[in-house]
Parts: structure tokens; C-alpha cells; sequence
């Protein structure tokens, strides 16, 4: 499993994907590694929340081919045909048909539609772009406008990773913090 | 009547003793267990415990739902700390330290420059010297005991006195005072950022070998400066050519990192930290607002100053409306644009 496909999954984890790199995801030639993958991600992701892991055994590729053939296209029909990076596609609700798919897996049946929606989204609603006024911005109060990680252009993202390197390496030996200084730093390192 | 009254003051009275009693009881297993320890002595306990004791194990990170898992080996012996991280997912790699010597090896997938991984200056030591009254900002509480990779241990609940910072929790081992988990909170309880051990052997019986790099890729060393810099490290902050109009309060300019173009600050109140960039745009558009991972904020804004643009960024383990009060409040002086104008 190449990176790129890896990072599909770990942003599915992070209730953040495109809708091309999951279907990528899903056609890969070895689902069984693709699988493994993420159960063992899964796993962890349980193991800290206390929880089994409900991921062991269950294939959730064809629930969720199924529901993005189902559901996703009507909704976004662009999507697909063009490769525009800032057009999303609502990857939530696909986490939430996944955890759907995982639940139809061990016989708890339930809707795709969910609340989840609101998971991984800054606690503010966004605001109306503030970006036209460049030098003042005088808002200090209101919502914080929010900045999708995935709509970032390579450039900008390389940018913005050296920042979040930079700053991860005063936590890394000072702060007392140790070892968890280190796992941001490889967190910053490692992409999402 | 008297009597009775008499009768009725001591009964108030012995409720009350019998009350303290009752509450004393129900707290003493806490105390017993840390042997009196409050929780501004486990507190004190962390920075020496993370150094000086020896163990090794694996632990998870995870930011949102980011996951990552380390494997860690770390000695305290005559003195000298020696630490081996090796990544346990994605690709290769591992960080060997020993002493102030730090050797990296990371696969090569990123796309950023590894050569900036390794701290390197003298601000990494800035942090621990600086010996800032974290119990201004945050309220320390011993919360009682659990459980943890098989090791006993306390709950420290360090919660914030104002809007401007996370919220942490602490599992500290009790007979060395280890840290094996560690949450960070939102205000309202959401957790952020979340560090465990699953496994865990607190052990001086580590040999030589497990310190030793194992990966085959780019190798890049470095040596931290040494301990003896506080005097040199200046509490002024490095603004070249800008400065802040605030900042929240209790976050004290900690040093600024070895950045080649940027102008870098970071800021600390003794437990959580951001930095400050400030340098010209360039060719580089960055988009205006916030993005969170897990409890790390990275606010961006194009500052225009002397028809010159610049960029302001803030990332740190604080609220975004922090960080955004924080990257509106900087200011661009006149010599920093006369210094950029120049070809």
C-alpha cells in the first residue's frame, strides 16, 4: 500500500477525505492489506477508548462503495468529473456510514444518516470570509474562520508543515513534556 | 431550654466533627497512596521523573483522530539520559539520543525538510529553565488513582483559569512519577490531544544495545546546546522588526528557533506553548483563518504593512480565538519593511 493510500486512510480516521482517494481506496488490487490497515488503526484508535475493537473481521469496503454509489454522487455530481481540490466532499457523513457499516456488521443496524457531523470541525461555526480585508482585520470578536486542511494547495501545506514542525521542536525537549514533545513532532512529520 | 440548647450547639458541633472525620476518611486512601503528596508536588515531580527514570514500552498519540504509535526505551544512568524512539506505523524511522546528542533517521516520504526535525538551539532548554508559576494560570487538583499499562498511578487534573488555554490531565506512576497519559481539554471537556502508554516496564535493567540505531535511511545528528545557556538566553524576545500588541497572559517569551527566513517567537506559560511567524509573503497565498490539530491551533493572516505583504502565522496548543487574537494583534515596524524592500 502506497502512501498516498495510507493517507486516504488515516483521513478517513480523521473524518476527513475525498471522495476520489476513498473510491482509489476501495479499488486498490489488495483489499486485504488495505483492510488490515485499518482495523489495525481502528484497533488502537479503540484500545485507547477503551473499547474492542469492532473492526476485526469486518469488510467495510463494500458498505461503503455501496453507500457512495448510492448516496454521495446526487449530492455532489462535480465531484467526480473535475479534480478541484477545494470542493470536498462531505467526508463525515462517510465516517459516519462507515461506523454505520461496522455497526450492520455486527448485526446493530442504523441508518447512514447521522449526527456526526459536527466531529473535527472548530467549535465555531465558519464565518463569512474575512480574507478581503488584508491589513486590519478588525474583528477580534465572532467566530474564528475556519481553514480546511485539505483545501491547501501543496505549496501551501509544505508551508505550513515547516511552521508546525518548527514550533513541535520547542515542545520536543522543552516543556518538560519528553516523549510527547516527540510524538507531535513525528505527528507534524508524519502528514495527514 | 439552655440545656437543650446546649444539647443542640454540640450536636452542630459533633456533625461537624464527624462530618471533617467522614471526609477525612473518604480522602485518605488519596493521600495515603501519594504518600501526602498534593498535586503542585507531583507536578514538581514530572520534569525530573520524565529525565531520570528508566523504562521501556510503547505509547500511542493521537491528535483528533490521528493515530500514531511509538516505541520507546529511555535510561538514566550515571547521569546521562539516553532515549530510543522508533516509529511503530507508516514508514521507518527513529530518534536516538544521548545526552545532548540527538540522531534522527526518518523515511524520506515527507515534504518537508527533515534537517529542521531535530531541536537544535538553545531554546529547547529555554522552556525548562524558565520556571513559570504554571499554578497562576491552571488549577491543580489530585483527582485519585487509576490504572495504566499495569502500573499504579494518580490523576493530576490541571484545569485552565481562563479562555486562553487547554484544559490538561496527568497519570503520573506512582513510585516514580512518570507521566503515562496525558489528555488535553477543551473548556467544555472535549479531549484534543491524547498520549498513552500501552505498554510499560519501569526497569533500570536496560542494556546498551537498545540504544543503538537499527534503520537504514538519511541520518542527521545534532547537539543541543548545552544546560549552561540560561544566562545567555535573553528574556527579551527576538522580534526583529515586529512585535505583539498581546498576547494572553502568564505566556512568557521562551526563544526564538533557528528559523533561516522567518521571524519566529515562541511563548510559554509553562505548559502549553505557540509560536510566532512573521515573515513576507512572498510568492505564497495563504488563506486567512484557522486550522486545528488535535490541540494545536495554526492561525494564518496576510498582514499588509508599507505596501509590503506579510504572513502571520500562530501555532500553538491554544483556542483558535486565541490564536487569531494573538496573529491580529502584531505589528510590523518600519525598519523590518525598509529591511525587506532591500533586493
Amino acid at each position: 500500500m502506497d502512501d498516498r493510500l495510507r493517507e486516504t486512510l488515516s483521513a478517513m480516521m480523521d473524518d476527513e477525505a475525498d471522495e476520489l482517494s476513498v473510491r482509489r481506496l476501495l479499488s486498490h488490487e489488495n483489499q486485504a492489506d488495505v483492510r488490515a490497515q485499518w482495523q489495525r488503526w481502528q484497533g488502537v484508535h479503540d484500545l485507547m477508548h477503551r473499547g474492542r475493537s469492532p473492526a476485526e473481521g469486518v469488510d467495510v469496503s463494500a458498505a461503503v462503495r455501496e453507500a457512495l454509489d448510492g448516496r454521495a454522487r446526487p449530492q455532489n455530481p462535480a465531484a467526480a468529473r473535475h479534480r478541484e481540490p477545494q470542493r470536498f466532499w462531505q467526508w463525515p457523513a462517510a465516517a459516519a456510514m462507515v461506523a454505520a457499516a461496522l455497526l450492520v456488521g455486527f448485526g446493530a443496524g442504523t441508518g447512514w444518516d447521522s449526527d456526526a457531523v459536527s466531529s473535527g470541525t472548530l467549535a465555531s461555526a465558519p464565518a463569512p470570509a474575512t480574507e478581503a480585508s488584508a491589513n486590519e482585520s478588525p474583528a477580534n470578536a465572532g467566530p474564528v474562520q475556519e481553514v480546511a486542511l485539505q483545501g491547501l494547495d501543496e505549496k501551501q501545506w509544505e508551508h505550513m508543515s515547516r511552521y508546525l514542525l518548527e514550533h513541535a521542536q520547542h515542545n520536543s525537549v522543552g516543556a518538560g513534556q519528553g516523549s510527547v514533545g516527540y510524538a507531535r513532532l513525528v505527528s507534524a512529520s508524519g502528514g495527514y | 431550654m439552655s440545656k437543650a440548647r446546649y444539647f443542640g450547639l454540640s450536636l452542630t458541633d459533633l456533625t461537624a466533627q464527624s462530618l471533617l472525620a467522614l471526609v477525612l476518611a473518604v480522602m485518605m486512601p488519596a493521600y495515603s497512596f501519594a504518600g501526602d503528596k498534593t498535586a503542585a508536588d507531583w507536578l514538581e515531580q514530572l520534569g525530573p521523573a520524565l529525565n531520570m527514570t528508566s523504562y521501556r514500552g510503547v505509547f500511542v498519540y493521537a491528535r483528533g483522530a490521528n493515530v500514531h504509535s511509538m516505541q520507546i526505551a529511555h535510561r538514566y544512568h550515571n547521569g546521562i539520559v539516553e532515549e530510543r524512539l522508533v516509529l511503530q506505523d507508516g514508514g521507518t524511522g527513529e530518534i536516538v539520543r544521548r545526552d545532548m546528542k540527538v540522531v534522527c533517521v526518518l523515511p524520506e516520504q515527507g515534504k518537508v525538510q527533515l534537517d529542521q526535525i531535530i531541536p537544535s538551539g538553545p531554546f529547547a532548554e529555554a522552556f525548562t529553565n524558565q520556571l513559570i508559576p504554571v499554578n497562576r494560570w491552571y488549577t491543580a487538583e489530585l483527582k485519585g488513582e487509576d490504572r495504566v499499562a499495569g502500573y499504579e498511578v494518580v490523576t493530576v487534573a490541571l484545569t485552565a483559569n481562563d479562555k486562553h488555554r487547554y484544559s490538561h490531565s496527568l497519570w503520573l506512576e506512582k513510585s516514580t512519577g512518570l507521566l503515562v497519559k496525558s489528555h488535553v481539554r477543551t473548556a467544555k471537556g472535549e479531549v484534543l490531544e491524547h498520549f498513552q502508554f500501552t505498554s510499560l516496564e519501569i526497569t533500570e535493567d536496560i542494556s546498551d544495545s537498545e540504544f543503538e540505531i537499527r534503520s537504514k535511511g538519511r541520518e542527521i545528528s545534532r547537539t543541543l546546546s548545552g544546560s549552561g545557556s540560561e544566562g545567555e538566553v535573553s528574556k527579551v524576545p527576538r522580534m526583529h522588526g515586529w512585535h505583539l500588541g498581546w498576547r494572553p497572559e502568564g505566556f512568557e517569551p521562551a526563544a526564538a528557533p533557528g528559523s533561516g527566513k522567518g521571524q519566529a517567537v515562541a511563548f510559554s506559560d509553562g505548559l502549553a506553548a505557540f509560536s510566532v511567524f512573521v515573515e513576507p509573503a512572498g510568492r505564497i497565498s495563504m488563506p486567512t483563518g484557522a486550522s486545528r490539530i488535535g490541540a494545536t491551533t495554526v492561525y494564518m493572516r496576510q498582514l499588509e504593512s508599507g505596501n509590503k505583504m506579510f504572513l502571520v502565522t500562530v501555532v500553538g496548543e491554544l483556542p483558535p480565538a486565541s490564536a487569531r487574537q494573538v496573529a491580529e494583534s502584531v505589528r510590523i515596524d518600519e525598519t523590518f519593511v525598509l529591511g525587506v524592500a532591500k533586493p
